[in-house]
């Protein structure tokens, strides 16, 4: 008996894949590009590199996007950790809500978020610039934080916790020994997670920057419209690495997170995290 | 009194765990909750422990008054059912664990746990994760990491329950012995009537909520208080009866279904005309050739079970029976017909109802 190879859908699989592939590989080639306007290979060239690490515009705007990210994060972690405490001991018809609110956080679009914390803003006379966009951030980036700290948190045996508060732990001291201990996979996973996210947005960034530094993505925005050369494929690529490299290892992360107790192999370094 | 509970009531919303509980726990004493799941028995120890606060009465440990207070300011420790070991921590730091929490200087912390170490034979794995370690040394890591910090009570909540059957006989001696040694109260949660047996200086049995009775292993199996603790710690032959006559001195003439009046002994406050099951176990139960003086039976079944051989019957009238006799000796035949018969002192009588505490 035979399957069906179905060439057709194949077909149909690979030029879809080219198609969303192709842009990224011209992006990594032309970033080493001679030829200025990009018509043709004009020969092989790390100069692009070498501006882009040295303009001002570039630096600056990774410098506000790292703070912001780096900011957004902590705030994220910050709400999802005490969310997923309280969580865990509150009512039951408490935790819908909350959890409908996480998720409405998900659901509901960037820039509806976006325009009405504008608007909030403006209101109440808040300056806009970077703690606005970090705020605006961690609306979302908090709401993916708590999804995944809760779900480390559904997985832990409250009888450990039990047995720190009976060997003498105060809970300030249970929390410190023992609860951070068993959530780090999934507080490194969110916290990567965040960062990422903040990363590389837009729409929030520009609602809310004002008249401040605009961060990278922004920056990019402005060359790509004003002074497209391979440097904005340079700049790409670094972007692209950062942000690959630490997703990655947020999903690695993750993936140890969601485990528990599976597959003794793999421990590796996270070993002293796992139960 | 190590332990003093004065009508403590647990309820969770409408649950009621515990409906009202008397118990005192004497020093130095190795003292079993049984009871079957669901009983209460763990919330009672929870509550000892301070995991749970109960509804109403009051809990003292020592003579102090502990009801409301919080786990860690409380002088006890507890061994969980899962062990429930810092998997982030080595066997010593777990060992050291509480000694760190209580502030003890290093040089105490270093000498209490290697000698806790030393006690549960756990000498040379103090680096080891418990992850690392086999059912059984987590148990002792667990024990280790409780009686290292020397608590007035050591609380067991089943604390062999995940262990296999040679392994937890093992265990049983060397809990029994281990409390020997350290003088420490003991008060040990579990289902396992005959753990509680072999290790136990008392027994409580509770049921539903409320205790049923508390005493002695062999005073609990021997002279039950209800037909629900009869059943509970060990096969019981239970028959409906009436008493006759009071003999006084906790002895009645007592009118079996089916068999007759036979004389023998029960509770203090029974009276004429009142309803009683008659227990009698299935090793004080002689199993005799047909004709004999005693209740007539059938074989249905013979069970071989190494030392003992166990014996089913069916008496017409009172319907089935068991005893157990040496597995040595003449067989009896299945199928065959004997008579049964017990020596009055090895039978009791319990009141009908099922508890005498009344709810609530």
């Amino acid at each position: 008996m035979s399957i069906r190879r179905h060439p057709v859908s194949a077909l149909l699989a690979f030029a879809v894949l080219a198609f969303l592939w192709l842009p990224l590989l011209a992006v990594v080639v032309n970033s080493f590009n001679r030829d200025t306007l990009m018509a043709g290979w004009g020969g092989a060239t790390g100069h692009w590199y070498n501006l882009a690490a040295n303009d001002h515009d570039v630096r600056e705007g990774l410098k506000t996007t790292l703070i912001i990210a780096f900011a957004s994060a902590l705030v994220s972690l910050a709400v999802g950790i005490s969310g997923a405490l309280w969580w865990r001991r509150a009512p039951r018809r408490a935790q819908a809500v909350y959890d409908g609110l996480v998720y409405a956080r998900i659901i509901v679009p960037e820039v509806v978020f976006a325009t009405a914390l504008f608007f909030l803003f403006v209101h109440f006379k808040f300056r806009l610039g970077l703690p606005a966009i970090i705020i605006g951030h961690s609306v979302w980036n908090s709401a993916y934080a708590t999804l995944i700290i809760q779900a480390r948190m559904v997985g832990l045996d409250p009888s450990v916790e039990e047995a720190a508060a009976d060997l003498g732990a105060t809970p300030w001291r249970v929390f410190r020994r023992v609860t951070l201990h068993s959530l780090m996979p999934a507080i490194i996973a969110a916290g990567l997670l965040a960062f990422t996210f903040s990363f590389d947005d837009v729409v929030t960034s520009y609602f809310l920057q004002g008249t401040a530094q605009s961060p990278l993505p922004i920056v990019l925005f402005g060359l790509i419209r004003f002074r497209l050369t391979p440097e904005v494929n340079a700049i790409g690529v670094l972007v692209m690495l950062l942000t690959v490299g630490l997703m990655s290892l947020a999903v690695t992360m993750f993936a140890t997170a969601g485990r528990l107790g599976r597959s003794e192999k793999r421990a590796g370094f996270l070993d002293m995290y796992r139960r | 009194m190590t332990v003093l509970l004065q009508d403590v009531r647990k309820q969770f919303g409408e649950l009621v765990a515990v409906q009202r509980l008397n118990l005192e726990i004497a020093h130095g004493e190795f003292f079993s909750i049984i009871g079957p799941s669901g009983c209460g028995k763990t919330t009672t120890l929870r509550m000892i422990a301070g995991f749970e606060e109960p509804t109403s009465g009051t809990i003292s440990v020592s003579g102090r008054d502990v009801t409301n207070v919080r786990p860690y300011r409380r002088p006890v420790n507890t061994v969980f059912q899962s062990y429930a070991l810092f998997q982030h921590l080595d066997v010593y730091e777990n060992v050291a664990f509480g000694l760190r929490e209580a502030r003890r200087p290093a040089a105490e912390i270093r000498e209490r746990v290697e000698a806790a170490i030393g006690l549960v034979q756990l000498g040379g794995r103090e680096k080891a994760r418990p992850r690392q370690l086999s059912g059984g040394q987590q148990q002792r890591v667990a024990l280790a990491r409780a009686v290292v910090n020397r608590p007035e009570v050591l609380l067991l909540d089943e604390p062999l329950g995940a262990l296999d059957l040679k392994l937890r006989g093992d265990m049983q001696t060397e809990l029994k012995d281990l409390q020997r040694v350290l003088g420490i109260t003991f008060c040990y949660v579990t289902h396992d009537q005959s753990e509680a047996f072999s290790m136990s200086d008392r027994v409580a049995v509770m049921n539903g909520g409320l205790l049923e009775q508390v005493g002695a292993p062999e005073e609990v199996y021997r002279r039950p208080r209800s037909a629900f603790v009869a059943d509970f710690v060990g096969a019981a032959n239970q028959l409906g009866a009436t008493v006759a006559a009071r003999q006084g001195d906790g002895r009645y003439r007592v009118a079996i279904a089916g068999c007759g009046e036979r004389s023998l002994a029960g509770p203090e406050d029974l009276a004429e005309r009142d309803d009683v099951i008659v227990v009698v176990r299935p090793e004080d139960l002689r199993v005799a050739p047909a004709g004999g003086a005693g209740i007539q039976a059938t074989v249905v079944d013979i069970a071989f079970l190494g030392a003992q051989r166990t014996v089913r019957l069916d008496a017409p009238g009172i319907g089935p029976l068991m005893a157990t006799t040496r597995s040595t000796g003449d067989a009896v035949e299945r199928g065959a017909g004997v008579t049964v018969d017990w020596a009055d002192e090895d039978a009791w009588a319990v009141p009908r109802t099922p508890s005498a505490a009344p709810a609530a």
